[in-house]
């Protein structure tokens, strides 16, 4: 086989799947149904919100592994976690809303911050701690050391999938912190494009999320 | 001794004196500040905080100069605006004609300018004769003048730019307005909006403080805390269903709508509509005129409405219920809102139930009547009304009240609520309320003062 048609395989078995799902996706976006009564401009993209969420998605990208490599496997089936887990978003933003003293005035980028990494990072802790191998009765049996080094291995394996796969939904997600804080960021951005039916603007969203995706997808490669 | 006491009494004077800045919520992004593309309630506001139109509407909707200090109908049928001297964009340039002219030319030729502005001007001339400007309309002059209070001037080549009271700047989350030097001597040092799209986050921040206007859930109406104030303004608004299937379920409506809310749920934000055409607008209490036992519907009867907002909901269920009573089957099925209008449009619907807000002229009913009316959906057409519309030249004549009539005998649409603006506002903020709104009225938020 030439080495050509040979790549476009190996790139069609890899990456195929996975840019036909994105296809469909923009094909949605570029497609969606509904009209608005009297057409109003799409927000301009709220370029301000980016470094603000780049630093919290970094801040949660290296949190949730550091706590995970201390932790081990066993914090999938902590108790304490599970709890902090269950109260969705709205519920963290609201109790921190709640509890915001008066006199601090209105919450801001740091609050909102820190209503992202309470309702993200217990899941996040969660589904990388569950990923892990079990420890029991090896590296267990080779001491501490040993069992780091072990976490350490797998989560540098687990690392860029865990961000390819969870990545374009913490970019997404933040909508309901974004609404109730009123902090304007990329969560409130697409939803105004979709009530507005902005369809450029989603299918460049789309586009965006999806390249995310191929880059973490190819810094994943295994090598042989 | 002295200077401490002196020291202590400034810190005194200076905590006690109010905040200069009014706290505001919007509740979705407006987009950029744009006086031919803007679009939109939120657009609206900012387009009158940072520009000013030829003419003004007072708090009772009548015509009032605004940067035209004087205007005259000339014999040809045209309208000359004298505009006053004393007007400076941002930049400090002065108001001249050609930024009134290119912002109305702007409007017709930009393909993208504002729909309901670029309806406006709808087979309009426009020009300049000895430096003055004129406008020539095939609409009456006293409809003309009302919508022109609609179109800020923007200076010509900068969309962006006007000549309002407030000078507009953007802040990393908030649309900031700050007092100008103009003529309607804004007293509030200015205004920020902060995007607060939750209503519980509002009421949250109006309970801390945060927020000098805002509007409170309307389960939580009672609860005004001790820094504000309730303020209610009727709207030019109004819950509407539109028909598909004729005027009979029309009828079952205008029945069902006088006793289907309970007040409990009506709270203040809305009371049932009692005619056909808004109240507010100068139209009289018109019922459905067609005589004669009222038709069971032959099957279900499915209400389409825009799905999301808790109180809209609870009114309608409570209508269901009403139907029931009468053996009607009424069916409600919710909507995402632009699907809502693609149905409208489409003509696919029974009946149909959406907020209708409408421009503050009595002629803004005619959306409803004329057959490309932007709230015509079902193809309404009557030859009578046609020919009736266009001697229409003055509000409250007695051709709207046989306009009405027409309407009455085979309407497509009847209102089941007359909405109304339900805010708190801070006690110390002097504000006046109008069915615009506190906004879009003349002085607008320039005629706002802090109590002292």
């Amino acid at each position: 086989m030439a080495p050509l048609a040979r790549f476009a395989a190996v790139a069609g078995a890899r990456f195929g799947p996975g840019l036909a799902i994105w296809g469909l996706g923009l094909l949605l976006a570029l497609s969606l149904p509904g009209t608005v009564w009297k057409a109003a401009q799409p927000p301009p993209f709220p370029w301000a919100a980016l470094p603000p969420t780049l630093a919290a998605v970094a801040l949660l990208g290296l949190a949730a592994p550091a706590l995970v490599w201390l932790g081990g496997p066993g914090l999938a089936r902590r108790r304490s976690l599970a709890l902090l887990e269950a109260p969705p978003d709205l519920l963290w933003a609201a109790y921190l809303l709640a509890l915001w003293p008066a006199v601090w005035g209105p919450p801001t980028l740091p609050a909102w911050l820190l209503a992202f990494l309470l309702a993200a990072l217990p899941g996040e802790v969660h589904w990388l701690s569950q990923a892990l191998p079990g420890e029991d009765p090896f590296p267990l049996a080779w001491g501490p050391r040993a069992q780091r080094r072990v976490r350490w291995l797998a989560l540098r394996r687990l690392w860029p999938r865990w961000l390819a796969a969870r990545l374009p939904l913490w970019l997404t997600a933040t909508l309901v912190l974004e609404r109730i804080l009123g902090v304007p960021g990329l969560g409130s951005d697409w939803l105004a494009r979709v009530s507005r039916r902005d369809r450029v603007g989603l299918a460049v969203w789309v586009m965006a999320l999806a390249l995310l995706w191929f880059i973490s997808r190819a810094w994943d490669r295994e090598h042989a | 001794m002295r200077s401490l006491f002196l020291v202590v009494c400034l810190l005194l004077v200076a905590s006690s004196a109010p905040a200069q800045v009014v706290e505001e919520s919007l509740s979705r992004d407006p987009g950029p500040l744009d006086f031919i593309q803007g679009e939109g309630y939120e657009q609206w506001i900012f387009q009158a905080l940072a520009g000013d139109a030829l003419v003004g509407l007072d708090p009772k909707g009548e015509p009032v100069p605004r940067l035209a200090n004087r205007f005259n109908l000339l014999k040809d049928g045209r309208i000359s605006f004298t505009l006053r001297s004393d007007v400076h964009f941002p930049d400090g340039s002065p108001l001249r004609p050609e930024d009134v002219l290119w912002t109305f030319q702007e409007l017709l030729r930009n393909p993208k300018a504002s729909p309901t502005k670029r309806a406006i001007f709808q087979g309009a001339a426009v020009g300049l004769d000895e430096g003055r400007l004129w406008i020539r309309s095939p609409k009456p002059p006293a409809r003309l003048l009302m919508e022109l209070a609609r179109v800020p001037i923007a200076q010509a080549n900068h969309p962006e730019r006007g000549c309002g009271p407030f000078a507009f700047r953007q802040e990393p989350g908030a649309w900031v307005f700050s007092r100008r030097n103009h003529f309607l001597n804004p007293q509030v040092e200015g205004i920020r909006f902060r995007l607060l799209a939750d209503p519980g986050a509002v009421q949250s921040a109006l309970q801390k403080g945060w927020l000098s206007i805002g509007a409170p859930m309307s389960r939580r109406q009672t609860e005004v805390p001790p820094t504000h104030r309730l303020i209610t303004q009727p709207m030019h608004a109004q819950q509407v269903v539109w028909s598909r299937l004729g005027p009979a379920p029309l009828r079952w409506l205008e029945r069902w709508r006088k006793d289907a809310f309970p007040s409990q749920l009506l709270a203040l934000n809305a009371r049932p509509s009692r005619g056909l055409w808004p109240e507010t607008l100068g139209f009289k209490s018109q019922a459905i005129a067609i005589q004669g036992p009222l038709p069971k519907p032959a099957g279900p009867l499915t209400l389409l409405y825009v799905g999301g907002n808790d109180a809209i909901e609870k009114l309608l269920l409570a209508l269901r219920e009403r139907a029931r009573q009468d053996g009607v089957d009424l069916r409600l099925q919710p909507l995402e809102e632009g699907l809502l209008m693609a149905r409208l449009q489409k003509g696919d619907f029974q009946l149909a139930c959406a907020t209708a807000i409408f421009d503050p002229h009595p002629w803004a009913v005619l959306e409803y009547l004329d057959p490309q009316g932007p709230m015509n959906f079902s193809g309404w057409s009557d030859a009578r009304a046609q020919s009736l519309i266009p001697k229409l030249t003055e509000p409250g004549t007695a051709g709207w009240r046989t306009l009405q009539g027409h309407w009455a005998e085979h309407p497509a649409a009847l209102p089941l609520l007359d909405i109304q603006s339900v805010i708190w506002v801070d006690r110390r903020l002097q504000v006046e309320p109008s069915v615009l709104g506190l906004y879009l009225h003349t002085p607008g938020a320039a005629g706002w003062r802090w109590l002292r």
